[in-house]
């Protein structure tokens, strides 16, 4: 039995270097929050040199010299472990992921069961170097060990520089130079252990076992065996994925979309046959394609990522296909594609009685698709159902996905529903010009024309925002008027006695700019 | 003309942004002839906008705000529209017509506020407004008031019932429909209905701006408090906020033209105020009868009180020119007292000193009390007015309209806590309660709310928060710029920028009413007809609206029943020193000239010693080198602003020393300045000079002190300058002196310290001193178990005793109880000694319930072992056991048992193996682990008890030290003046006090004693961090050794002594 730890220290730090070669070799800190509450959240070796700590501000930090920052990137980070993964996998199948040091970040350790690999990679000492090379070569500056077993392998790795292989038997010599740090046992257990003038694994792992175990419990006994290095535990293997993928690397690139959508369609077949033997279906798509890079040399993968959210969950290939099909139109690749992978988040199917009296609504597949095709003529993100929001601020609303009303929902929101006089926005408003007597709108002139004003309400003020740097102050009027633009009327009706329209405006002076706007009109 | 009916302050506790001062400061500006103040729930801003409102003769009318349950909730945004409004009770703004209304008003606020199990949620029942309706108005109200909830809930037929409702209640010539304006369209819906509704029930209209703040950019201020009352951000506050800025005070103009189609509503506001006759002038508050004997009146019973007095406190004195003069005092005293009606005043106080002598509570009055030979006489003060001729006029004057202060000095705790418990029981729930402490927002407050408001994170605030307001002394650096900028805050950014400004300006406002520590009002009647009383935080006590200076200045007496550690040590000392010395001891007869206390004092060895203690008061107590019990006064007294800022201090000093003449400004001070070498020094004396060369009565003299106290105007002040002078012209006295005698006067009134008050003072320092001397070990004892008190750590204070020679033993499970307690020791001369045990008390996080378990067991049998303690006590949780053994008190539980070996044995007790092993013996267990070095030792002392008995940190690197030529700081005193040295030591004191300009002084202890060390501005600009972080400094410095030894610092470095972590007393 061996195993192999990859450790990666200052994990955040180096994400975000090894995507920027720019930064390769300089003092480098990363950022989390937003600004003015931005604090560092990582930095590198030579960044902590310069007397940079973490959660200073960026002010102080700043004043410890000139230090490249970045801002912290979940993504980078993510891919960084993927990239830890693949390199882990490059050796062996049976990987365990390591614990996470703090709550918001990921873990930075990597343990392989290298069981049995001497036969294929060399010595073991020749499969810590190419892990540290694989992972240099990803932009990882790493620490590796190998031990007998997974905790003495990520012990040595977290607490030697460099590559660390630790002879069979020699486990708690070499371990017990090591300051309790590394072996990182719960807190309690850490603070216990000070109290006892006891520091390093060497001085944990000589206290007698029976007494450790009174005082400290079997967990207590477990973290002693982990300073003597000789705790074996099997291995967690990484957990069954909550997402089913699949993935074809192409033969050679692919550029037209016909030739990708058949390829789709052999792994969307493979994912819902898969998902089916489970009765399960896919609430959530996402395609990465790999994209051939405009520099065959470089290693960074270029990946072109598209995710599709099901309003309900599907188990058709067919219409996951052309939800795709229309996706990839509205946003194709920028390159010939040379890797598909897919991911499924899994969910049960949708099981609902449709009510006998009730109206038919559209069947959602068919309704999503044609959502889909709208948003791929007015664009990403304009398609949705708005919302008004908590906000004193004019025009202030959000846009929520659309979803079909349940329609029990609608029966009971209809309940309260009473005749309201209708504001139609003019978005964005139409600037005006308006004439004031007494301070009050008399005449509005709107493209050269002149209005006049037949009655009026207001004005009605709001101010606010004053703590943000969009600040908004305007005092609205309601007018009457004649119209701005005739209504559309059948040619028979125009044969009547015309007669001049009016029409209730809504326009407003903006308080900041001085600007007259007609922001709407009552239906 | 228009008059503003509905004005919120800031005293709505976050529901208003501007102080009653500010809103009449508008008023005044628009020429408007009244205003009312409706806060919420309360009167709590009357006074403050009476007061002002006198000042610029504007009529100040009363009202409040009052939840009322069973009229519906507040209306709240339309189904519709997302919103976060909690449901609460609608208000009916009530306006005060006459007394009666006000005592009404009062009445039912305190009836539902007595009744709220949490701040602020009270509110009162239909049937309770009805019972209180009589002498009020009541207006339908704003976006609060039963109109707007009624119209927005079930429309206009509910909303005429509900104004129906109303004029059940209040009578139809007592409603007003109220109308406000604010430019919001769905206000201006509710105003057309309320027009209609007026006109069809045939009730008048009333124009009010439901007022929030006095200027329109304070809307921010209010919408800050409306985030932080709703704990929210102000981006995710939404229509919580105010939709504009138009809740300011509006001039009449304005009004009259915002409301040009319903001039009538205008009008009303006029006639309304006209029907207000109530101010806060007619408040009808009567101090309680004391119960006298048939055949007495509260006067002659006062008299033989007082004659009894005097022959009992001057009879002994054997002095009968001073017996006789007394009498005359005394008499001169009564018939003042007889003449003002304030006998009664007298009696209770009296009786409260009375029940506490009965009930052996250490109690002394102080204060300008003291200055009444009737208040010698009753036994309420301790000092001898008469005979240090102390000034009557100060406590009392015929001239002056208010009632004179008696404080009561009190132990601490609970012997406070049972005299304020008799003043309830006395005179009844609704006839005493505590004065409220009005909790405004101070630097720390407003960083840390207005930063949340803002959305800042928890760990940069509290980051910001230590860093504001550490110190007294506010230098130019000592801004929000700074402090921002310190704490690593971008100021360039806007919103730094504003968070900035908003700190500065909610600075001062109130934030919620506390309970003030000790003063309690006292009424005849009932005091909730006075005021509005509610429950404070502590069970069992009610608190009323007004602050002690809000109740002062509405001519509502006050006794303030002070808390004072001190004294608590000294009623301790009073009880351990005949235990363990073998004799009594009386306070009243310790020999008042003792040359050890004396000689003590002019060493300056004063640690703990009451008032004299202080880093300040240590440096001159060498040049004022006092002899007698009134050096010891002056002692007190000249460490003060006061004298500081008077640039009286130095003068003293120098006459005191010899280094300069005494002379007078004119020969008639001589009498009152030679106590003081002719350097005024207490506010008796600024008093005197005024009578005597100016020839002003007491009263006028008493008069000019105040107007130049704290809240100073320029007009009276000249007034009283032309009074002076002109007083001064007519003895006779030259220009040039009139100047010289007026600077003195107008510099010094400000910050003038009574001598009473500092006589009372040095009575108390100079028992204390007395018991350090002579009782060290019980002094040491008591101050120990008095903590937190005083300059000093606990660490500080048990070194400063063992340096003295008393042996100090630390806590021990075996013998300590949870007082730190006397044991008998047998000394280096083989004598024995008393020597103090450490209590368990100061083991952290140990219990009280868990330390009466052990004590219960030990008396019953010691305990055998560590597993035996665990097992007997089972109220001992694990954590308390680690500590335990980690102070060291389990050591004496085995043998060759070190704390190791404790902590060892601990882990396996504290996992107790289960019934069924419990019968087996246990094995005598040798533990694996090392001993403490003597650096862990010192860790674990100061991290389980914040003390270590054992060496001083700095005795370990004593050798390096010296090596490196580092004195000690009992060898400085045997340095010259000027001297280049170094010294090294624990900090213990970092001030920076108001008056030193900026000049940082700190106290560094090591092994021998403390050096004093300063710092001038511009080095502690240079190494901030170094002085405000370190635990142990290295100085290198010049000394200074002019009768007070200290080191003017060049350099500061840190040094590594040990990781304990030793605490210090800073920049307080």
């Amino acid at each position: 039995m061996a195993f192999a730890c990859i450790f990666v220290p200052d994990f955040p730090a180096q994400a975000a270097v090894r995507l920027d070669t720019g930064l390769h070799g300089k003092p480098v800190m990363i950022y989390q929050g937003a600004p003015p509450q931005a604090k560092v959240f990582a930095v590198n070796s030579a960044a902590r040199a310069m007397g940079v700590e973490l959660g200073m501000t960026r002010l102080q930090a700043e004043a410890c010299g000139a230090i490249e920052w970045r801002w912290r990137s979940a993504s980078q980070e993510a891919t960084a472990q993927a990239a830890l993964l693949d390199c882990a996998w490059t050796i062996s199948p049976k990987i365990e992921l390591g614990s996470k040091r703090e709550e918001n970040s990921l873990p930075d350790t990597v343990v392989l069961d290298i069981a049995g690999c001497e036969k294929l990679f060399g010595s073991l000492e020749k499969i810590a170097f190419d892990l540290k090379r694989v992972t240099a070569d990803v932009g990882l500056e790493t620490q590796v060990a190998i031990a007998e077993n997974p905790d003495a392998a990520i012990c040595a790795a977290r607490g030697f520089v460099g590559v660390t292989v630790i002879p069979e038997g020699r486990e708690s010599i070499i371990l017990g130079e090591l300051l309790l740090a590394s072996l990182a046992p719960p807190a309690e257990f850490l603070e216990t252990l000070h109290r006892w003038g006891v520091h390093t694994c060497a001085e944990f792992a000589a206290l007698p076992e029976i007494a450790v175990i009174e005082r400290l419990g079997q967990e207590g006994k477990r973290w002693q065996q982990r300073a003597r290095g000789g705790d074996q535990r099997p291995l967690l293997p990484r957990e069954f994925p909550s997402e089913f993928e699949e993935c074809m690397d192409l033969d050679f690139p692919v550029d037209l979309l016909e030739s990708l959508l058949f390829v789709l369609n052999r792994l969307l077949d493979q994912l819902c046959l898969r998902l089916k033997m489970h009765v399960l279906a896919i609430c959530e798509l996402k395609v990465t394609l790999t994209l051939q890079p405009n520099d065959p040399r470089g290693k960074e993968p270029v990946l072109h990522v598209r995710t599709l959210r099901l309003p309900v969950p599907a188990k058709e290939s067919k219409f996951l296909l052309k939800l795709l099909q229309l996706d990839l139109q509205a946003h194709p690749p920028g390159a010939p594609v040379t890797k598909v992978h897919i991911a499924a988040v899994p969910a049960r199917f949708r099981t609902r009685q449709l009510g006998l009296f009730l109206p038919l609504s559209p069947e959602p597949e068919a309704l999503e698709i044609t959502l889909a095709r709208i948003e791929r003529e007015v664009g990403e993100g304009r398609v949705g159902v708005p919302a008004l929001v908590d906000s004193h601020r004019p025009g202030a609303f959000q846009q929520n996905r659309f979803v079909l009303r349940e329609a029990t929902a609608a029966a009971g929101a209809a309940r309260k529903s009473t005749i309201r006089t209708a504001l139609r926005i003019f978005r964005p408003p139409l600037p005006v010009l308006v004439e004031l007597r007494k301070k009050r709108p008399v005449a509005m002139i709107w493209e050269g024309k002149r209005k006049t004003v037949l009655a009026f309400a207001g004005p009605f003020r709001t101010k606010g925002g004053w703590w943000s740097e969009s600040p908004w102050a305007r005092d609205e009027w309601d007018v009457l008027m004649p119209a701005l633009r005739p209504k559309f009327e059948s040619p028979f009706a125009m044969q009547e006695k015309k007669k001049e329209e009016t029409a209730l405006y809504r326009i407003y002076l903006d308080l900041r700019s001085s600007g007259w706007f007609v922001e709407g009109v009552y239906d | 003309m228009y008059v503003e009916l509905h004005c919120r302050s800031a005293f709505s506790f976050l529901e208003g942004a501007s102080l009653p001062e500010d809103l009449i400061a508008v008023a005044a500006k628009y020429a408007m002839p009244a205003i009312a103040l409706l806060d919420r729930d309360g009167v709590y801003g009357a006074p403050r906008f009476h007061g002002a409102a006198e000042k610029c003769r504007i009529r100040a009318h009363m009202g409040a705000e009052v939840s009322v349950v069973d009229l519906g909730s507040q209306a709240r945004p339309p189904f519709w529209q997302p919103n976060q409004f909690p449901e609460r009770p609608v208000r009916l703004p009530l306006l005060v017509k006459t007394r009666t209304g006000y005592q009404n008003l009062c009445r039912l606020i305190t009836k539902y506020k007595l009744r709220e199990k949490e701040k602020g949620t009270g509110a009162a029942t239909l049937e309770e407004v009805s019972e209180h309706a009589d002498g009020l108005v009541c207006l339908t109200g704003g976006e609060e008031g039963i109109l707007a909830a009624s119209l927005a809930q079930e429309g206009y037929e509910k909303a005429r019932q509900s104004l129906e409702k109303l004029v059940q209640l209040f009578g139809r010539r007592n409603v007003y429909v109220e109308l406000q304006r604010h430019f919001d369209p769905l206000e201006e819906q509710r105003n057309q209905a309320a027009v209609r509704l007026a006109e069809s029930l045939q009730l008048p209209l009333l124009a009010t701006n439901g007022v929030r703040y006095a200027h329109a950019e304070h809307r921010e201020i209010q919408d800050v408090f409306t985030c932080i009352r709703n704990h929210c951000q102000l981006e995710t506050a939404g229509r919580l906020l105010e939709r504009n800025d138009e809740r300011h005070l509006r001039s009449p103009v304005e009004m009259a033209r915002l409301f040009a189609d319903l001039p009538e509503a205008i009008a009303s506001t006029t006639e309304l105020s006209a029907q207000l006759e109530f101010t806060l002038a007619d408040l009808g508050y009567e101090f309680p009868r004391y119960p006298v004997p048939p055949g007495e009146t509260m006067d002659s019973f006062l008299k033989k009180r007082a004659e009894e007095g005097v022959r009992a406190r001057y009879g002994p004195k054997g002095d009968e020119q001073l017996h006789q003069k007394a009498e005359r005092q005394v008499q001169r005293e009564l018939q003042l007292i007889e003449k003002l009606k304030l006998a009664g005043y007298f009696l209770i106080v009296w009786d409260m000193v009375r029940f506490c002598r009965e009930q052996g509570i250490l109690v002394q009055g102080r204060g300008s009390a003291a200055n009444s030979a009737v208040c010698y006489a009753l036994g309420i003060t301790a000092v001898d007015p008469v005979g240090m001729e102390l000034l009557f006029e100060r406590f009392l004057s015929e001239e002056r309209d208010e009632w004179p202060d008696i404080d009561l000095d009190l132990p601490s705790g609970d012997q406070r806590e049972k005299a304020i418990q008799y003043v309830y029981q006395r005179y009844g729930e609704r006839g005493a309660a505590m004065t409220a402490n009005v909790i405004t927002y101070r630097g720390r407050s407003a960083a840390r709310e207005v930063g949340k408001v803002l959305g800042f994170d928890v760990e940069t605030l509290d980051r910001l928060s230590s860093l504001v307001g550490q110190f007294e002394f506010r230098g130019a650096e000592d801004n929000w710029e700074n402090y921002f900028a310190h704490a690593g805050f971008d100021l360039h950014h806007f919103l730094i920028r504003k968070y900035l400004e908003l700190c500065d300006r909610i600075q001062d406002l109130p934030r919620h009413l506390g309970q003030h520590s000790g003063g309690m009002v006292i009424c005849q009647g009932q005091l909730d007809s006075v005021v509005p009383l509610e429950p404070a935080t502590m069970p069992e006590r009610v608190v009323v609206q007004w602050d002690k200076d809000d109740c002062a200045e509405m001519g509502i007496v006050k006794v303030d029943l002070l808390g004072l550690g001190m004294m608590a040590v000294l009623e301790e000392c009073l009880e351990l020193i005949p235990r363990h010395y073998g004799h009594p001891i009386d306070l009243a007869q310790i020999p008042a000239d003792d040359t050890v206390v004396y000689k003590t004092l002019r060493r300056a060895d004063t640690v703990g010693m009451f008032q004299v203690e202080s880093r300040a008061q240590m440096a001159s107590l060498p040049r004022n080198a006092p002899e007698k019990f009134y050096d010891l006064v002056v002692q007190v007294a000249i460490i003060r602003p006061g004298p500081i800022v008077g640039k009286m201090m130095h003068p003293y000093m120098r006459r005191r020393q010899g280094q300069e003449a005494v002379k007078y400004a004119h020969p008639s001070l001589e009498p009152i300045l030679k106590r003081t070498l002719g350097v005024p020094l207490f506010q008796e004396q600024l008093l005197r000079m005024a009578m005597v060369a100016a020839n002003f009565t007491g009263g006028e003299a008493e008069d000019l002190r105040r107007a130049m106290g704290f809240k100073r105007s320029e007009a009276r002040m000249k007034e009283i300058e032309i009074k002076l002078r002109n007083g001064m012209k007519r003895n006779g006295i030259e220009p040039l002196v009139q100047e010289e005698i007026i600077t003195q006067i107008t510099s010094f009134a400000r910050y003038g310290f009574p001598e009473s008050h500092a006589a009372s003072f040095a009575l108390i320092a100079y028992a204390s001193a007395y018991l350090k001397c002579h009782y060290l070990a019980a002094f040491t004892a008591a101050l120990l178990n008095n903590q937190p008190m005083g300059f000093y750590s606990p660490a500080t204070i048990v070194k400063d005793a063992q340096r003295h020679g008393l042996r100090v033993k630390p806590i021990d499970i075996l013998q300590s109880d949870w007082l730190c307690t006397m044991e008998r020791t047998v000394d280096r001369g083989g004598n024995e000694a008393p020597c103090l045990r450490v209590g368990l008390r100061y083991v952290r996080g140990l219990r009280e319930r868990a330390v009466e378990a052990i004590l219960r067991e030990r008396r019953r049998e010691a305990f055998s072992g560590i597993a035996d303690l665990a097992r007997r006590v089972p109220e001992l949780l694990k954590t308390e056991l680690v500590s335990l053994s980690e102070a060291g008190a389990l050591n004496s539980l085995g043998t060759a048992v070190h704390r190791r070996t404790a902590l060892w044995q601990v882990e396996r007790a504290a996992r107790p193996a289960g019934p069924l092993l419990d019968a087996i013996p246990e094995e005598p267990e040798t533990s694996p682990l090392q001993k403490m070095t003597n650096e862990e030792r010192l860790v674990a002392d100061f991290h389980t008890s914040g003390m270590t008995t054992g060496p001083h940190p700095m005795t370990y690197c004593r050798k390096n030290l010296t090596a490196m030529k580092i004195e000690r700081a009992c060898d400085l005193k045997q340095l010259g003046d000027g001297t280049f040295t170094r010294v090294a030591g624990c900090v213990i004191a970092r001030q920076r006090p108001g008056t030193a300009k900026g000049f940082v002084f700190l106290s560094l202890e090591d092994e021998t004693g403390i050096a004093n060390i300063i710092i001038h501005p511009d080095l502690y600009e240079k190494c901030r961090l170094i002085v405000n972080r370190e635990k142990f400094l290295h100085v290198e410095g010049v000394l200074q050794n002019q009768g007070t030894i200290s080191i003017k610092a060049v350099r500061v470095m840190p040094v590594e002594i040990t990781a304990a972590e030793t605490e210090s007393h800073d920049y307080h």
